[in-house]
This record gives structure tokens, sequence and C-alpha cells, in this order.
């Protein structure tokens, strides 16, 4: 029986094989470089790298080191890191998934019937963590009309064709040739696509189009507006249960569980915005506010707790310690390991 | 192994940016904070000394990289030392 | 040599086995032997005096000596604890303490299979325990205590 520790690139792989197999598994692209993980070691195994010298600078190690001689696979690290950068497997299955380890209470879920695509998640999440796709009607399928081109009169000027939003008009152009002398022989318009705008009708210099949009005379009751579809997905292995997707979607159909609760503080007098904590912070609590007016100073950091989770990163790589991160409650299911407890507890400060 | 700061004195041109945008130097000297070189002899992490960064006090820093980005020649380097 | 003490020993386990009543057919599959040896060393056949004096020593070691020397000959666990455990006359008891992580690397370190995990702490089986004190040395917490029990 021997522990054996495997690098992969950065990432890392602790082994030991005796009566059961056990891996600890670290993705390094997803560490935050919090630090819980060295925190909660019972043997002192991992030891985390520079916060911000990891984040802001490029290095060729890994964000943490697993000492294998020390680590016993005990799985307190996979079991706290709310990134799941760490994950240890007892014969083939994580113990996320087992019931006796105590699993972090956190969440995120999209409201599938709630949500209407409007991406506004997707663009908000932190770590690109929410794909929207939506199927939306065809343009024409919202309008009713009808257009019609007198081809005796049509000139082929191809204005028409040019200026169409939506390529909805084709003309047939070619080279006059002596069997031909004309410069195009046909005009078409589709009126699937054909969103009667009325462009055309108005440019056309012989006044060949007639058209008519019935919207407007007969009022919106006369269309049915097409619904528009679409699925969601939040990819749990980047999600960092931030909350911004709940808070910025605007029919609430996001809803978001933290795994911890806590206090963020900043010694505004401190700071000297040096902005690697705003770089660090995996949830974008952070910021630098502008002056709305000249002489007008704001604060020098800005936080939003809405979407901190409270793990301490920031904390871990303000070079000046103006950040406190206080943590008051580490969400988690009951477990009957007295130790295992007592670990979690210990985070609390 | 760890990582720490390292400075490549043959690479720097002297500007200076890495004293100035280091955090932990301006909270510690108000010159420095305002932008300028520091007027008196204090702990800083570096300082520019005959024409070239020279490290000082390497304990005070906090590895933030903020120095690193600063830095137009890659003349200070937070690596494994 | 190895031989010739793995064979005192299993001559010592054998005519515990006996005593307890086990036929030679048990005997021969705990011990992992033919029958006709399990038979011919009941009858104080087949067997040196020199190997079976060893063997006794070997017993009477300090039960980490005795374990290690016995599992390096044999290099089978359930046969080494059967062996130990018919020869050895001691017994063991003790307490995990709640500092137990359950890192389950006593369960990996233990040569007798004693120790399982339960609810993320160890379980030891002290029917098998042979005191060699390997899971306290090894426990990365110091939860594990355990002592001879003294009748």
């Amino acid at each position: 029986m021997e522990t054996t520790e495997i690098k992969e690139g950065k990432d890392i792989t602790v082994e030991r094989t005796g009566e059961e197999e056990r891996k600890l598994l670290f993705k390094d692209p997803l560490c935050a470089v919090c630090g819980l993980c060295e925190t909660i070691c019972p043997v002192s195994a991992i030891e985390v790298c520079p916060t911000g010298a990891m984040i802001r600078t490029e290095q060729d190690t890994s964000k943490i080191e697993i000492d294998e001689n020390k680590c016993v696979l005990c799985g307190m690290c996979s079991g706290i890191c709310p990134f799941q950068a760490l994950d240890l497997q007892i014969d083939g299955e994580s113990i996320k998934t087992m019931v006796e380890y105590p699993q972090i209470i956190k969440s995120a879920d999209i409201d599938e019937l709630e949500c209407i695509q409007c991406k506004a998640c997707e663009t908000a999440c932190p770590q690109d963590a929410i794909t929207i796709t939506r199927e939306l009607p065809k343009r024409a399928d919202l309008i009713t009309g009808e257009i019609e081109i007198d081809k005796d009169t049509c000139i082929y000027c191809g204005m028409c064709e040019e200026m169409c939003p939506v390529d909805a008009i084709d003309i047939a152009h070619q080279i006059p040739s002596s069997d031909s002398p004309v410069v195009a022989t046909d005009i078409e318009v589709n009126e699937d696509t054909c969103v009667h705008c009325g462009i055309c009708k108005r440019i056309c210099p012989v006044d060949a189009i007639r058209q008519v949009c019935r919207i407007c005379p007969y009022g919106e009751y006369e269309i049915e507006v097409p619904e528009v579809t679409g699925t969601s997905y939040i990819d749990p292995e980047l999600c960092v249960n931030c909350t911004w997707c709940q808070e910025i979607c605007p029919v609430d159909a996001a809803h978001v569980t933290k795994p911890f609760e806590g206090e963020l503080t900043i010694d505004q007098d401190t700071c000297q915005a040096c902005e690697t904590c705003v770089m660090v912070c995996p949830c974008n609590v952070l910021s630098f506010p502008k002056s709305e007016k000249a002489g007008s100073k704001p604060e020098k950091l800005h936080k939003d707790e809405r979407f901190c989770i409270y793990c301490g990163a920031c904390e871990k790589s303000c070079p000046v310690d103006a950040i406190d991160v206080k943590r008051t409650k580490i969400n988690y299911s009951p477990t009957k390991s007295k130790a295992w407890v007592k670990a979690f507890e210990s985070l609390k400060n | 192994m760890a990582i720490g700061l390292k400075a490549y004195r043959d690479l720097c041109h002297g500007c200076g940016n890495c004293v100035t945008a280091c955090p932990v130097n301006s909270l510690r000297s108000d010159d420095v904070a305002g932008g300028k070189g520091p007027s008196e002899l204090l702990d800083l992490i570096m300082i520019v000394e005959d024409g070239a960064v020279q490290l000082k006090n390497v304990d005070l820093c906090g590895k933030c990289g903020t120095c690193v980005e600063s830095c137009p020649v890659e003349a200070i380097r937070l690596e494994e030392v | 040599m190895p031989k010739h003490i793995v064979s005192g020993l299993k001559y010592l386990a054998a005519v515990n086995l006996r005593k307890k009543g086990q036929t030679q057919k048990e005997i021969a599959n705990a011990l992992g032997m033919d029958r006709s040896t399990v038979s011919h060393y009941l009858n104080g056949r087949n067997i040196s005096r020199d190997s079976i004096e060893v063997a006794e020593v070997v017993i009477e070691m300090c039960p980490k000596d005795s374990l290690l020397l016995t599992y390096t000959l044999l290099k089978n666990k359930e046969r080494t604890r059967t062996i130990i455990r018919t020869c050895q006359n001691k017994r063991y008891d003790g307490v995990i303490k709640n500092s137990c992580i359950g890192c389950g690397l006593c369960v990996d370190t233990c040569l007798v299979k004693a120790i399982v995990l339960n609810d993320l702490k160890a379980q030891i089986d002290f029917k098998w325990c042979c005191g060699c004190l390997i899971c306290v040395e090894m426990c990365p917490t110091n939860s594990i205590e355990i002592k001879e029990v003294v009748d």
C-alpha cells in the first residue's frame, strides 16, 4: 500500500490502493485559489500558492501542491471546495454522492417554465457557466401584408433589392445582349421573408410596387405571435453559486443557494487599489467605481455582497490585509462524523 | 517549491513603475502612493537603485502580482524560487 | 528456511484448530494446505522439531514482529490472521475516538483485515485484532487506542 501522485499538465491525482481504491483529483482550471483546502486539511498536506500570483501572472505550476507523503486521502478538501476543483473518489465513486459524507448545500437552477430566454444570466455569469439557446420565430411570422410588383412597369434598377432589410427581393440581373437587350429578366419577392416594411415601395422610382401592411389598419389582434422556445443549461462544474443569474433575471426564473454565509468587510483606508482582489474574485463581487462627476470621489473599492460566497480568495490575495471575510454559516448536510462536523465548523470565524 | 519575487536588473530600465504600483510600498510611503519615488529611507519591497530595480524587503511581499503587471519589460517577476 | 518456518506455523495452527474441533478439511481450507499434509501434521509426521520450535518463537515475539514476520512469509492476509489468531492467546480491546476522520489508512494498513469504516469512522473487529498497533502508529489523527485485555 503506497500513496502515489501523478501530474498531468497542472492537474493532480493522488492515489492509494489498498482494501479500497482512493483517488483525489485536482482540476487546476476550476481552482479559484481560495485556500479553504489548505485550511481544512487535517494533515497539512496541501499548500496553496499565492492567490494573486496564480491569477494575475503566468505560472507553470499548479495552483496547489499536494504532498503525497502526508496526504491520507480523507477527502475533507474535496468536501469543502466550493469550486469543484477537488474530488475524492472511493472505488470510482465521488464522495460528493455518498450520504455518509457531509455535502455542502449549494445549488443553481433555472426554471425552464419561467425562463424567457433573454440571456441576461448568460451575459452576467462571471464563470461563463450558463448557456441559453433560443429558437426565434421567422420575422415574417410576426407581420402580415401583401406585396406585388408590376413587372411591366419595373425598370429593374435594383434599388428595392439593395435596400430591402431582409433580402426578400431577388432580381435576375444580366448583361444585355443582342438577343436579350434587357438588364434583368425577372424580379421575385419572397413572401415568406418579406416584413412589409414598405421601403421598396417608397424607393421605387417608377411606382411599380404595391404593398400593404395589415397590422396598422386592422390592429395587432390579427396575428398570433409565435412563441419563443429555448433551453437553459448551467454547467455544474463551472458554476460557483454566486447568484448573479438569480439577481439579474427579470422574471425570477433562476434560483441559487450559496454554500456559505458571512460578511465581507473592506478597509477603504488601507486599500491601495491594486486590483488584485477584483481580478481574483470568482463571483465578480468587487469593482472600482468611476467618479460620477469631476471632484466627486467614490469609495475606492466597491462590493456587492449579494454575489459573495465568502470563499475568502480576496482576503487571501490582498497584500495589505485590507479585506476581511467572515464566514458565519457553512451549509452542509448532516453527518455522523464528529471530526468532519468539527472541521467544517472550524471554517467559521 | 514556493513562488516569490525576483528582479532582473539587467532587463530593467529603471522606470520605477513597480515601486509605485506596489500596494505594500504605497501603504508604507505617502510619496510612493503619490506616484513619486521614496524621499526617505523606508522599508519598501523594492526601489530603483543605480538605474535598476533592487529588491529590498522581499519578506513584506504579498505576491499579488501588481508590480509584474506594471513592468513594461518583464524585469520583475513572480516565479519559483 | 522460510518454508520450514511456514510449515512450523501451519503445524501449530493446525493443532490448535483441531483442538477447537475443526475437521481436517476445514483446517486444510483455512491454511491453504493439502488435506493429506494436515493429516500428516496432526499425526506428527513430515514436520521437523526445529521448524516447530522456530514457529513457537515467532508466535511469542511482540505482536507487531510476529505479525510482520508471519505475513512476510505467507503473503496472504486471511491465512496470516488465521494463524496469528489461533496460535496467539492474547485478547485486545480499544476505542476509536471522535477525532477519526475516516481516511481509511488503518483499513488499508491492517494486515489482519480487522478494520472497516462505518459512517466515516473506523471500526475494529477485536475478534481479529492481534495487538500489533500498526494502525495506532499510522493514524494521522491519533484516534485509535488499543489495550491488551488482562483477565
